[in-house]
């Protein structure tokens, strides 16, 4: 009986010995969801967003002015590698702003999707 | 040989089994998931009149905007990859100065998407919707 109880633990040893791992990757950038309030389209000016928001992740040339977009980026991944098997998951949210902006450099329309808060760790399943 | 002694001789045998093809066989699953959820097109949508504005308080910020030679596009999209990768190798290098080995690996990418076309002025003149991840997996991938 004991032997077949160390020999059992031995092969559950053998096959659960690896590791777990929990990681959290953020690509940041300093911008506040709450200052989007004060943008006012037909008002706001190209130069007021810049000042609300910084410098923004790409600029797109449009035919009647500019797109100012802003990205930031959270991933959470969870992984476990055992003897023989290797399981992963990642899952990448981003918050996002786009500023429409005229060629007068005023804000036309603007539009945001803040969901790095949704990103969740899991499994591959 | 007794039954008790065959039983141990068993275990052993699967001990060892497993030590040794510890190194050997292995089994890879990922799952990464980019991007929040995409809504199929709303009815209320319609080509010649819904508007920039209308489409953004609807979607928020797409994930790419597309300059179109005076049109533009907004695209919204997620992405669904799902891998997986069975190897089995025996390490003789040691032996025999080569390592036999065999991999077989899958990939698949799906995307739900949905794009709209706008005239320069902000209205909607072209739009579509993918929904490729609730596409199955399996009969996805060997199609």
């Amino acid at each position: 009986m004991l032997f077949r109880a160390i020999i059992l633990g031995f092969v559950i040893i053998t096959f659960l010995s690896g590791c777990a791992v929990i990681g959290r990757n953020k690509d940041f950038r300093p911008f506040d969801e709450q200052v989007l309030t004060q943008v006012k389209p037909g008002q706001t000016t190209a130069a007021e967003v810049t000042k609300m928001f910084g410098p923004p992740s790409q600029i797109v040339k449009l035919a009647n002015g500019n797109a100012y977009v802003y990205d930031r980026t959270l991933s959470k991944a969870t992984g476990v590698w055992l003897v023989l098997v290797t399981f992963a998951n990642y899952d990448i949210q981003h918050d996002r702003m786009v500023f429409f902006i005229n060629k007068n450099d005023v804000v036309t329309h603007y539009g945001s999707s803040f969901k790095t808060d949704t990103a969740a760790y899991g499994t591959p399943f | 040989m007794g039954r008790r002694s065959k039983r141990h001789l068993g275990a052993m045998i699967l001990l060892v089994a497993s030590l040794v093809l510890g190194g050997c066989l292995s089994l890879r699953i990922d799952k990464v998931t980019d991007g929040a959820e995409v809504k199929p097109l709303p009815r209320e949508f319609a080509v010649g009149k819904t508007t920039l504005a209308e489409i953004l308080a609807s979607y928020g910020a797409p994930s790419d905007i597309v300059e179109m030679k005076g049109h533009f596009a907004l695209h919204y999209q997620r992405s669904f990859y799902r891998g997986g990768q069975l190897s089995f190798s025996v390490p003789l290098s040691d032996v025999l100065k080569t390592s036999p080995k065999l991999d077989a690996t899958g990939n698949l990418l799906r995307y739900d998407a949905a794009v709209f076309i706008l005239t320069p002025d902000g209205i909607l003149s072209e739009m579509t919707y993918e929904n490729g991840i609730a596409r199955p997996l399996w009969n996805t991938y060997w199609k």
